[in-house]
């Protein structure tokens, strides 16, 4: 138990890095507040390495966390509707096992990005914003890529860490 | 205990989530743009641009704003009678004869005519009307046969000029009446009435809501409020010169205020190749051959609709330091050759 | 990576770039043409683009007439049978929010759509 906890702290941490490092270089996608999504790493991580309900925890915990260090309320909003859409896609996509931890890192980010611009949709009630659509795909599908990759050599190590500690 | 826990996190999640949507969604509160204009009053084009949430909306709103302005053009009506009101048609019919009861709003009217007169030094003269209406004869019947057009001769001028003294106008405002003593003389109010009225149809657009609106009655223009997201309306001064292919001579951003401009290459006639404006100098009796344009800038339009018809009477020395006295007025001078003069506090956009 | 994730990546991006297209192709189509826009009485009579050389007769209400000629990418009226002549003496227009007003016959003619200064009103 004290080990999961020191565990999820370490995640915890490292997820309000990579957010801190995204807030410090900001990508403009013409709508305030929508983000890569970078932290999107460490979710991964959770859900290969603990389960559906730590990821979960996990990504709640570091949008609001976020929400109040660097945000303002419509950027935790948008978070919020990306992160939601980006674990559940993830959590479905990893359950019907065809793809490895790249293709579910791709669809976190696709869907991440989805998430944010239709909760940004009904803020503006400017159905105009869809335009972005494309770009948001492609951006997610890249971040979702080389996100993937990241998190596949971590996990694999962490596996590895974590069983040989539980024997 | 650990399942309820997270249902209740999820419940949570959601509320906030919707929550969220809708908070943002009321600060919101998206609306389009929409414009419309009629021809009904004060013998010009009204334009109304403003941001509503619907075309009906913006139709209702607007409808009731142009009937508003159509009842002020009536009271301040010099040619016309209608029924059941008196206005300065009345007043004038009677010149001589008897008090009129009117409406408070005329009362006021030639209230801010009387001040003015003395602001300006008697630049503006409300009960000029018996000069204007000669010129104005003349002017007619010159655009009716422009080879036939004529300058009213100056002792007809002079003569109508004796019955212009603004201190026989006599305003009773406890009975509500006023008298012209002078039988000859008449009211004219078309340096301060377009302006009067547009400044009241803006306040009666704050009553109602509208918050965001632009209301240009024959280029005297006055903003309520700013435009749908708060950045200032952007109003180009015409340039008096129309062979010039440059429509503008710049932009001012306005926002709550008012913009009027006074010139003389709207409404005029020519006699042998000479251009007479339609603005008469009270001091002279003749159009003012100062500056083709003067602008003025301030918050109430019916001030700014007199200032700038009584600097254009003005030389520009003279009347820059009028401008530079009244607080919170800017005023802007179009030169004869297209260079601008401006008063120190006004923020213009010139055309590069 | 499994042959399923570079799959993935591949149809993503291809669909990302479909709606690209699909949407630039839409809203080239969308963004129209500047046009002259006549209104009488407030309605609205008709409308022609800047594009295309053409010259109107505008039969007013009152039984008068305004001529609308289009040429070079500017609208302006040319003959009217107002006495005043407004119309006539000013300037063609070609930006959008410019407009010619024949107040006797109750016309307007007004540039929407098109480039350049974006101006809510004018005062003159």
């Amino acid at each position: 138990m004290a080990k999961k906890t020191a565990y999820m702290g370490m995640l915890t941490a490292l997820a309000f890095v990579l957010s801190y490092i995204e807030f410090l270089i900001p990508i403009n996608l013409g709508i305030p507040g929508v983000k890569l999504g970078l932290a999107n790493l460490v979710t991964i991580v959770a859900l290969y390495t603990m389960g559906v309900k730590e990821a979960c925890t996990l990504s709640l915990v570091r949008i609001v966390l976020n929400g109040f260090t660097f945000g303002n309320p419509a950027a935790m909003l948008y978070s919020l509707a990306g992160g939601i859409l980006s674990l559940l896609a993830m959590i479905g996509a990893r359950r019907i096992k065809l793809f490895s931890v790249t293709g579910v890192s791709v669809l976190g980010g696709v869907f991440h990005n989805l998430g944010q611009i239709m909760a940004a949709v009904l803020v503006v009630e400017n159905a105009r914003l869809l335009y972005y659509f494309p770009v948001l795909v492609l951006s997610g599908t890249l971040a979702g890529t080389v996100i993937g990759i990241l998190a596949a050599l971590i996990i694999k190590r962490l596996d590895k860490l974590i069983r040989e500690q539980n024997q | 205990m650990g399942k309820r826990v997270q249902h209740a996190g999820i419940l949570l999640l959601a509320v906030l989530l919707l929550v969220g949507i809708a908070a943002m969604q009321q600060g919101k509160k998206e609306r389009n743009r929409y414009e419309t204009s009629f021809f009904d009053s004060f013998d010009t084009v009204t334009t109304i641009t403003g941001y509503a949430k619907s075309q009906e909306a913006f139709e209702e709103q607007t409808k009731l704003l142009q009937e508003k302005l159509m009842h002020y053009h009536q009271l301040f009506d010099i040619y016309h009678t209608y029924d059941g009101i008196n206005n300065l048609k009345s007043i004038n019919d009677n010149a001589g004869k008897s008090p009129i009861p009117v409406d408070e709003e005329i009362i006021e009217l030639l209230k801010l005519g009387i001040e003015m007169h003395q602001k300006t030094n008697g630049q503006i003269n409300i009960a000029y009307g018996s000069v204007l209406s000669i010129w104005h004869e003349y002017r007619e019947q010159g655009m009716a046969d422009p080879a036939g057009a004529q300058v009213p001769p100056e002792e007809l001028i002079q003569e109508m000029a004796a019955h212009t003294d603004i201190s026989r106008l006599v305003i009773d405002e406890n009975q509500a009446t006023v008298f012209l003593e002078d039988g000859e003389m008449s009211l004219d109010v078309g340096s301060i009435g377009k302006g009067y009225a547009v400044q009241r149809i803006t306040e009666y657009a704050k009553e109602l809501g509208m918050d965001h609106f632009l209301i240009s009655v024959g280029g005297n223009v006055s903003a309520v409020g700013a435009k749908a997201d708060n950045t200032p309306w952007l109003v180009g001064i015409e340039n008096p010169d129309l062979e010039s292919s440059e429509a503008y001579i710049g932009t001012v951003e306005l926002a709550d205020q008012t913009i009027v401009t006074s010139g003389d290459y709207q409404r005029y006639y020519m006699v042998d190749g000479k251009r007479y404006c339609h603005i008469i100098n009270p001091e002279t009796g003749m159009p003012p051959e100062y500056v083709p344009s003067v602008s003025v800038l301030t918050n109430d339009s019916g001030m700014a609709d007199a200032l700038s018809t009584a600097l254009f009477n003005m030389e520009v020395s003279e009347g820059l330091e009028l401008a530079e006295s009244l607080p919170g007025t800017e005023a802007l001078w179009v030169m004869k050759d297209g260079g601008i003069r401006c008063s120190s506090g006004f923020e213009f956009h010139e055309k590069e | 990576m499994k042959k399923n994730d570079v799959i993935l990546i591949v149809v993503l991006l291809a669909a990302a770039l479909a709606v690209y297209g699909f949407i630039s192709l839409f809203s080239a189509k969308n963004t129209k043409e500047a046009q002259a826009v006549v209104y009488l009485d407030g309605e609205v009579q008709g409308s022609y683009p800047l594009d295309h050389d053409t010259s109107v007769t505008i039969q007013a209400e009152s039984g008068g007439y305004n001529i609308l000629e289009i040429r070079d990418g500017k609208a302006d009226i040319t003959e009217a049978s107002c006495p005043d002549k407004i119309c006539v003496n000013h300037r063609p227009v070609q930006n959008r929010g410019e407009s010619l007003v024949c107040l006797p016959n109750k016309i307007v003619v007004e540039i929407e759509n098109g480039g350049e200064t974006e101006i809510d009103g004018s005062t003159k």
